[in-house]
């Protein structure tokens, strides 16, 4: 797993890296059996435990309801976190790549978010983390299912590692179908981004492995890493087959055209329009950074939306600030 | 129908996801399915609902009978708790309801153990280790009355041959 030199070619198609560790105390049942006061108490030992991190800490109970959601939407906490802040705490890093939920479903859970395709890095970092607090508190261990976790689902490393990819060519050819399966058969789970209607969003899928128990962190993470690499190999070489297609580059121009200009944007358009964009940007077609195309796509969530604004928006109103902001941005 | 993720609200939410082109649908109240659109790729959400674990249990909880209702001293959970939630209470519970736990651990998992990161309290990492002979024999004799369930005789026959073999090696 060398550090790839061809990472912008990687960044075309996967948007990011996500490292989780799930961890828990020994002296303490797990935070479901835990009252508010035993939670406060989990939180402070762990924040202690990493007073020389530099961490930001947040008493989740002083949070908004909109501030909580934001946090979620920005994938830096879990909706169920957001959603309820009794007891719990977060820990972030000032350039939000760390994030802590505590006493969320398991005392612990250790979350790095990086760009690109960068598992070895992402790992790299929750572990030390994660050997930090090993090494001032007991975790709760058992030689032969590992780290204990309050679902059995996560026991063993309590790791789960996922990359975020754009296949929009790969979509397009109906081969993702395929590809779940085959990837099911290696241990790992694609699943895409579903909207009500079971209409796949933005053709953004989510590579993860399975299974926690009976595999180490590093053969677990080289498993990802290599599959990773043959679905964006593929997902290149559809890419380059798509370009030739005029009718499809006439679907990229159009999607651009429809952005700059449209008066209302309802969120699940402009994520698939995005789409398009994104390719067409990958694909050296426009000159806009994929970065501010994410930035975009976070900050026009409905939630988030919500809370940048004073009194409530109808979904008529949003739509058509949506659509100011998008225009705005694509200048 | 309650809501699958609260247990508290009716469910007035219906989201289908495929999850390696399986259809799986959740059923949520109002407020826990508000943020479903941003819940779908990165949360583990629908690994945990806890009718997905509990249904990982099967037969095996009606077999036990009685001693379901025994409490962990720990944490006062039984494994009657641990069938209807999908939850485990506390490390204890692990101990003392390991037994009762591990078929359903290895219907998630396969039958495997720990492999990668230890606390240091524990020692060096832990690398998967080559079967022992016991072992290999223990597997074989189950796969044995496996076939002799389904009387599959030619292949027990097979399989009780190798365990011979593998018996008058050692
Ligand atoms: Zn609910
Ligand atoms: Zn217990």
């Amino acid at each position: 797993m060398n550090k790839d030199n061809n990472s912008s070619v990687m960044s075309d198609v996967v948007l990011s890296t996500r490292i989780r560790l799930a961890r828990n105390l020994k002296s303490y049942p797990f935070p479901a059996r835990l009252d508010r006061e035993e939670k406060k108490a989990v939180c402070s030992l762990i924040t202690e435990a990493l007073a020389d991190e530099k961490l930001i800490y947040t008493d989740m109970e002083t949070l908004s309801a909109s501030e909580a959601v934001s946090l979620a939407e920005k994938h830096l906490i879990s909706a169920e976190f957001a959603s309820n802040g009794t007891g719990r705490s977060l820990l972030l890093s000032e350039n939000e790549d760390v994030s802590l939920m505590l006493c969320e479903e398991d005392h612990i859970r250790i979350q790095i978010i990086e760009p690109g395709l960068s598992l070895e890095e992402a790992y790299r970092k929750a572990d030390r983390l994660d050997t930090v607090i090993e090494n001032k508190l007991t975790y709760a261990f058992d030689e032969r299912i590992g780290y204990l976790t309050q679902c059995p689902t996560d026991l063993g490393t309590g790791m789960r590692a996922s990359v975020l990819l754009h296949l929009p060519a790969l979509s397009r050819k109906g081969v993702v179908r395929n590809l779940t399966t085959t990837v099911a058969k290696l241990g790992l789970t694609l699943r895409g981004s579903y909207g009500e209607d079971g209409e796949i969003l933005g053709d953004i899928y989510q590579l993860s492995n399975q299974v926690t128990l009976g595999i180490s962190e590093k053969a677990a993470l080289q498993n990802l890493n290599s599959i990773a690499m043959q679905i964006v190999t593929q997902e290149k070489q559809a890419r380059a087959a798509l370009i030739k297609d005029e009718d499809f580059m006439d679907l990229i121009f159009r999607s651009y055209g429809i952005l700059k200009s449209a008066y209302k944007l309802t969120s699940k358009e402009l994520t698939n329009l995005i789409s398009y964009v994104r390719l067409g940007a990958a694909e050296g077609l426009f000159d806009i950074p994929a970065e501010k195309l994410s930035a975009l796509t976070t900050e026009l969530q409905p939630a988030t939306m919500n809370t940048q604004s004073q009194t409530p928006l109808t979904r008529s109103q949003r739509d058509i600030k949506r659509a100011e902001k998008v225009r705005e941005a694509l200048g | 129908m309650l809501c699958q993720n609260c247990k508290k609200n009716e469910a007035t939410t219906h989201i289908k996801r495929v999850i390696n082109g399986e259809a799986t649908e959740s059923h949520l109240c109002s407020s826990c399915a508000q943020n479903s659109g941003y819940r779908d790729l990165f949360d583990d959400f629908s690994f945990n609902l806890p009718g997905i674990f509990s249904s990982f249990f099967g037969d095996t909880a009606l077999a036990l009978g009685e001693s379901r209702l025994d409490r962990c001293e720990k944490c006062g959970c039984c494994f009657d708790d641990i069938i209807k939630t999908g939850i485990v209470g506390c490390a204890d519970c692990y101990e003392k309801f390991y037994n009762k736990l591990l078929p359903s651990i290895q219907r998630i998992h396969g039958k495997a153990k720990h492999s990668g990161k230890v606390p240091p309290v524990h020692g060096e990492e832990i690398t998967v280790k080559e079967k022992t002979v016991e072992e290999k024999i223990a597997d074989l004799e189950a796969d044995m009355q496996k076939a002799v369930a389904e009387q599959n005789f030619e292949r027990a026959a097979i399989i009780r041959d190798e365990i011979k073999k593998m018996k008058g090696e050692n």
